[in-house]
């Protein structure tokens, strides 16, 4: 009952709703917004005034014109307004009313950016004009333009005809990656996705514990201050309260993961069934499921408990931040090193830091893919749940010491709370 | 069973500060019991004990039968002192959560809180968020969500703090209810006069101690009734009059002095008034007053007087 009201209170919140369709939908604008806006942002207008004696202009326009990664070309070159110009310094000066807008060009439109390319030695200077100057595509296109025909136009003085230089240009070599612990030998996205799982599945812990953990602080911390919390522990134990709420706030993240999770499954089966079928394949693979499920529990059991504990003695959440903030650090441990999980999953100081409970669940699935062994899944289990009992052992009698207390939360009357237990 | 609550030789200490000393009392079955004393006689700490949130440090509690209270958690509603409900909660979902609580099947819990609230006046705000309740209306909410289990053993810590004398009174009849419907009730107040009116039994407590246990009227026998003499004369003609001690002079917006002297036990009113008079007194006033338990307790709380 106490797991449902929980539940049932959060759910009829306006905010659960909004973290529900916050997620995909911020997700959906990172990916889909750059795109849109790729798409109908107008090509560029680029003017090249070449007053170097390499004749780049040509070079330059054929960059321009190659399709980019979103399949339009990076610019469109046109016609210097104003042309001829005596020099760099004129031609700066009558580009810059066209450039800042006051001008349109004699075609219409506007003028975006105008290279002005002039002798330096026996190289060429590049004088960049643009009206985004935060976009360094459009200088880095012309730029490699230049250098390559600059570098074309030297190696052909040396005497190399044009068809050798590009053959020199073309040669790569083909990289083929192979591993034993590949299923066919050569190393497919496939074999990475363990890895992938792993870190994925360690993060996701970690979102759950932060949000879920901070949803029963607050409950407890709000049960407490306004005396709820006597009532209920006149009507049910200790362990069923706490459990109760375990439970109720479990389910919320469990809904709000789930319904993330189906967005992203149907997503997935959408547009890359081969992938969604790999990944299903991954976890289901090797018991892997039930891996990553312990780890889950474990690590969820372990920190919501210390979390209701504590918020059994805060009344503000003043006082509950200042308990929470040690937390914030315990909790940025993890995920500093989970992500070195991927490519370094047996790296000593990971395999260490398994070993401390607190860390025990997000390294433990983080280094999924290296397949830890047996007796390390055991022992690490087994410690992490002894910890989550210990923890339960003081975190009842501090639980209703802290509920029944009033005033200020004190690390005295916490850590004393700590030696009282029930008859 | 004759006695719903046993507390015997209970003591709680936290630290080197005594809360209750050694503290025995007992509540019959379908009684009322009142639990009185000033602000940090160990009332709520003794009620907590008597519920199984807080060990006694020692001694031996009887709950129902039972020496563990959670054994019998469903048998008991308890209100207490600091009040308090899910906000945004209706009062039915409110009072249907917490009988669910005590094993209260769902609709039945519902249709007896949808009862409890129409009976009490609540009618209207029964789908109404809590919050948006007057603090009267959400006190009512709280004790009757005490009540929709039905208990056998009813506690309720300071349930007059707070209301209005229009709910004390509605309050003060639905006690009353409970009793009449065989449920034992134990409140603690330091407001003596709830507990005159509706009281079987009291037990006073001061400074964690029991100074007193017994009915009413035992309390108030323990007090001396006083007489007030006013007139002009001298007040050390008083001195020998037979059956009265303790008086005091003071003086009075009128003429002359006024004199109140405690009445032994035993003694008339009427017989110390004609020796006054034989003396020939000039008494233009005089007022017999019976003590109430306000000032049994003041005098028994004074005298430190141990249990009876």
């Amino acid at each position: 009952m106490i797991a449902r009201r929980e539940y049932l209170a959060y759910v009829r919140t306006f905010g659960f709703w909004l973290s529900l369709l916050l997620l995909p939908v911020g997700l959906s604008s990172i990916v889909l917004a750059p795109m849109a806006m790729a798409r109908s942002a107008p090509i560029p207008n680029v003017a090249v005034i070449d007053f170097s004696s390499h004749g780049l202009q040509a070079a330059v326009a054929r960059a321009l014109a190659t399709p980019g990664a979103g399949g339009k070309p990076a610019g469109r070159l046109v016609a210097a307004p104003g042309a001829p110009y005596a020099s760099p310094g004129e031609a700066t000066a009558r580009l810059r009313a066209y450039l800042s807008g006051v001008r349109e060009l004699p075609a219409g439109g506007r003028l975006d950016a105008a290279a002005i390319l002039r002798p330096e030695g026996d190289s060429v200077a590049i004088d960049f004009w643009s009206r985004a100057v935060s976009n360094q595509v459009l200088q880095t296109t012309v730029g490699d333009a230049v250098k390559d025909a600059l570098r074309r136009d030297r190696l052909e003085k040396q005497g190399l005809d044009p068809k050798t230089i590009s053959g020199i240009d073309s040669l790569a070599p083909t990289i083929s990656e192979f591993s034993p612990k590949a299923e066919s030998g050569r190393v497919a996205l496939k074999d990475r996705l363990p890895g992938i799982a792993g870190f994925a599945m360690g993060f996701l812990l970690w979102m759950v514990v932060l949000t879920g953990a901070g949803m029963l602080l607050n409950s407890v911390m709000e049960e407490k201050s306004s005396r709820i919390l006597e009532v209920l522990l006149s009507s049910a134990s200790v362990p069923e309260i706490m459990g109760g709420k375990i439970l109720g706030v479990a389910a919320v993240t469990g809904t709000v993961l789930a319904f993330w999770m189906s967005i992203a499954g149907v997503l997935l089966a959408m547009h890359s069934p081969d992938l969604a079928t790999d990944i299903g394949g991954i976890l289901l693979a090797d018991g892997r499921w039930a891996y990553f499920a312990l780890y889950f529990v474990g690590g969820y059991l372990m920190f919501a408990t210390l979390y209701v504990t504590i918020g059994a003695f805060c009344e503000t959440s003043r006082e509950a931040q200042t308990l929470l903030g040690p937390m914030m650090v315990i909790m940025s441990v993890p995920l500093l090193f989970m992500s070195q999980a991927l490519s370094h999953p047996d790296a000593p100081l990971l395999r260490a830091l398994t070993w401390v409970p607190l860390f025990t669940p997000f390294m433990m699935a983080a280094r999924a893919a290296s397949d830890p062994p047996a007796w390390e899944v055991a022992c690490t289990a087994l410690l992490m749940f002894s910890v989550t009992a210990l923890e339960l052992w003081v975190a009842i009698p501090a639980f209703k010491s802290g509920a029944l207390a009033t005033g200020r939360f004190t690390l005295r009357s916490f850590v004393s709370s700590l030696g009282r237990r029930p008859a | 069973m004759d006695r719903a609550l046993v507390v015997e030789g209970v003591t709680k200490r936290y630290g080197g500060f005594t809360a209750v000393e050694d503290l025995s009392f007992g509540a019959r079955s379908g009684r009322i019991l009142g639990f009185l004393g000033p602000n940090g006689a160990g009332k709520t700490t003794t009620l907590r004990m008597v519920l199984g949130l807080v060990t006694p440090t020692a001694g031996r509690i009887s709950i129902l039968g039972e020496t563990d209270a959670a054994k019998v958690r469903d048998r008991i509603g308890f209100l207490p002192e600091e009040r308090g409900l899910y906000r945004r909660m209706t009062p039915l979902s409110a009072i249907a959560f917490l009988a669910g609580l005590k094993g209260v099947a769902p609709a039945e819990a519902r249709r007896r809180a949808r009862v409890l609230l129409e009976s009490q006046g609540l009618g209207e705000a029964i789908d109404k968020p809590i919050r948006s309740l007057s603090k009267g209306m959400a006190q009512k909410v709280q004790l009757l969500s005490t009540l929709a289990h039905e208990p056998e053993l009813v506690i309720l810590d300071e349930p007059f703090s707070g209301l209005d004398p229009v709910n004390q009174q509605s309050l003060e009849d639905l006690i009353r209810g409970l009793a009449d419907r065989g449920a034992t009730v134990i409140f603690s107040t330091h407001v003596m006069q709830h507990a005159e009116r509706l009281c079987d039994q009291v037990v006073l407590m001061a400074g964690g101690r029991k100074i007193f246990d017994g009915t009413v009227e035992s309390a108030r026998a323990s007090t001396p009734r006083t007489l007030t003499l006013e007139g002009v004369f001298d007040p050390t003609a008083l001195a020998d009059t037979p059956g009265m001690d303790n008086l005091v002079v003071s003086s009075f917006d009128g003429p002359g002095i006024r004199v109140t002297a405690d009445l032994r036990a035993g003694t008339l009113a009427q017989d110390a008034l004609r020796s006054a008079f034989a003396k020939g007194l000039d008494i233009s006033r005089f007022e017999l007053r019976e003590p109430n338990l306000h000032d049994a307790f003041i005098v028994l709380t004074r005298e430190g007087a141990p249990g009876r």
